[in-house]
C-alpha cells in the first residue's frame, strides 16, 4: 500500500517539483528506499553515511515525529519530510 | 507607560478589543522589538509592528538595497536602491509612525556584537537570510533569555515557530545543526515574492500577541505553509534534554560564529563564473584550469565534471588544505553555496584568487550538460 509522502520544498528538485509523491514500504527504512528509487539522490539529503536522519531534518509519521528508521508505516499513513529553511 | 489622546485615537481599533484594549496597547507602547534582516520577512513584520505601536523598533542589516529585493521587500521603492536597508526601513517606518523609537543596526550580526545589540531589546524577530545567523540568534535568545519568533521561506514554502525563555523548546531543538550548503536562500533557490508577506505578517502576530499576553503561541509547535498548495501543516516538537544551548547539559555557554564562519564582505568579494562561460573556458584549452568540487565524497561520486578534484567544504575549515596548481582555480557544488564559502575561506588562507560556479551544477546541468548526475 502506498504512502503520501509530503516532501519539504529543498527537496523537490529530486521530484521534479511534486509537493507530494508516492512511496511503499512497512518501516521508515524501506520508505525511504523506495523514494530513492523513485527519485535517486533524495534519501543522501535526509540520511548521512552513518544511518542517522540528518540534524537539519526532520520526519513525521502522521504526526508524531520520528528519529527511528526502524518505525513502523501503516498503510496510508501520511509521512511528511520536513527541512530546516534559511531564506528571509 | 501611558496613552496621549493621540495614540488612542490611532489605536482606536485596537483599543476596541477588549483582549487588547488600553492595558495592552501600554504594553505594545512598551515593548523594544528587535527586527534581524530588513528583507522579505522583516519588511512586513516591521512595518505592522511600527503601525501597531510598538514603542522601540530595532532593525539591523548589513546589505545594501538591491533592485530584486523590490519582488518582495515592501519596506522600500526605486529610489532607495544602492542604499544601507537598515536606513531606508528606518527613515520609512519613522514615517509611518513618528511617535516610535525606531533604531537602525547596518551592521552584521556577530558573536562579537549580538550581546551588546540584544541588550536593548525584549523580544527578537528573526527573519535573516542565512542559516549561521539563525543559530547564532536562537543561542542568544537562550542565554540572554530573550523571546525569539523565527520565520524562513524557500521558493512556496514557509516555515514558523516560537520560543520564550523557560516555556519552550528552541530552533536548535528543533533542528540541533545547521547545514550550511544544504540549505539555500532565496538568492539561490527563487521565491514567490508574496511568501514572506504571509509569513513575517504571523511573525508580527505572535509578536503582538506575546506582548500583549493573548491568544496561545506557536510554542512547541512548527507551523507550515505551502502557498502552491494553499496549506498549512502544524508540528508539535519537545525539547531535546541533549540540545546543546536549552538542554540538560549545555555545550554552548556563549554564542559563537560557527567553524568556517565568513563575512558578508568576504562572500560578496568573490568572483563568479557563469555555467556557459566555465564550458567555453574548459573547452578553449588557453590556460590551465583547476576544478576543486567542495561536495561531500558521496556526492562526488554520483557525478562530476571532468578532471575535478574533490576536496570538501570542511577541509577549507581546516588550516593547510593543498590546492592544485593550476593557474585558475574554479570551485564548484551542488547549487553554489558551498563554493562560495569554500573560495572565501582559501582566499582567507592566503590561496590564489579563485572563481566559483555560479549557481553550482544545477545550473551546469540546466544549461551545459543535462547528463551530469547529481
Amino acid at each position: 500500500m502506498a504512502c503520501t509522502v509530503h516532501v519539504a520544498s529543498p527537496l523537490r528538485e529530486y521530484t521534479r517539483g511534486a509537493a507530494s509523491v508516492h512511496a511503499r514500504g512497512h518501516t521508515l527504512e524501506a520508505l525511504l528506499a523506495d523514494l530513492d528509487r523513485r527519485y535517486p539522490g533524495i534519501r543522501f539529503r535526509m540520511v548521512d553515511e552513518q544511518q542517522r536522519i540528518r540534524r537539519h531534518i526532520r520526519i513525521f509519521v502522521g504526526t508524531q515525529e520520528t528519529h527511528d528508521l526502524r518505525q513502523a508505516i501503516a498503510p496510508r499513513q501520511p509521512v511528511h519530510l520536513i527541512c530546516a529553511l534559511s531564506g528571509g | 507607560m501611558t496613552l496621549s489622546a493621540a495614540e488612542r485615537r490611532r489605536y482606536s481599533r485596537h483599543l476596541s478589543l477588549a483582549e487588547i484594549g488600553v492595558a495592552g496597547q501600554e504594553k505594545i507602547k512598551a515593548a523594544r522589538v528587535l527586527v534581524i534582516g530588513a528583507g522579505g520577512l522583516g519588511s512586513p513584520a516591521a512595518l505592522y509592528l511600527a503601525a501597531a505601536g510598538v514603542g522601540t523598533l530595532g532593525l539591523l542589516d548589513f546589505d545594501r538595497l538591491d533592485e530584486s529585493n523590490l519582488q518582495r521587500q515592501v519596506l522600500y521603492d526605486a529610489a532607495g536602491i544602492g542604499a544601507p536597508k537598515a536606513e531606508l526601513a528606518r527613515a520609512r517606518l519613522a514615517a509611518l509612525n513618528p511617535e516610535l523609537r525606531v533604531v537602525a543596526h547596518p551592521t552584521e550580526l556577530c558573536a562579537a556584537n549580538v550581546r551588546a545589540i540584544f541588550a536593548d531589546y525584549d523580544l527578537v524577530i528573526d527573519g535573516s537570510d542565512r542559516i549561521a545567523t539563525r543559530y547564532l540568534v536562537n543561542d542568544a535568545c537562550v542565554l540572554y533569555g530573550k523571546a525569539l519568533i523565527s520565520a524562513a521561506i524557500h521558493r512556496f514554502e514557509g516555515q514558523a515557530m516560537t520560543y520564550v525563555p523557560q516555556r519552550a523548546p528552541c530552533y536548535r531543538c528543533l533542528f540541533p545543526e545547521p547545514a550550511e550548503g544544504l540549505v539555500p536562500n532565496c538568492a539561490e533557490a527563487g521565491v514567490l515574492g508574496v511568501l514572506p508577506g504571509v509569513l513575517g505578517t504571523i511573525q508580527a502576530t505572535e509578536a503582538i500577541k506575546l506582548i500583549a499576553g493573548i491568544g496561545t503561541p506557536l510554542l512547541g509547535r512548527l507551523l507550515t505553509y505551502d502557498a502552491l498548495e494553499l496549506r498549512f501543516h502544524e508540528f508539535r516538537f519537545s525539547r531535546r534534554r541533549d540540545c546543546a544551548v536549552c538542554g540538560e547539559r549545555p555545550t554552548i555557554s556563549a554564542p559563537q560564529d560557527p567553524p568556517g564562519f565568513c563575512t558578508l564582505e568576504e562572500l560578496q568579494r568573490v568572483r563568479c563564473i557563469s555555467a556557459s562561460q566555465l564550458a567555453r573556458l574548459l573547452e578553449s584549452a588557453e590556460r590551465p584550469i583547476g576544478l576543486i568540487d567542495v561536495r561531500e565524497p558521496a556526492e562526488f561520486a554520483l557525478g562530476h565534471l571532468p578532471r575535478a578534484v574533490n576536496i570538501p567544504l570542511g577541509r577549507f575549515e581546516q588550516p593547510g588544505v593543498a590546492l592544485p596548481g593550476a593557474l585558475e582555480l574554479v570551485f564548484v557544488c551542488r547549487s553554489g553555496v558551498r563554493s562560495l564559502r569554500a573560495c572565501a575561506l582559501a582566499r582567507r588562507a592566503g590561496g590564489p584568487e579563485a572563481l566559483q560556479l555560479e549557481g553550482g551544477l544545477l545550473a551546469w546541468q540546466a544549461g551545459v550538460d543535462p547528463s551530469l548526475l547529481l
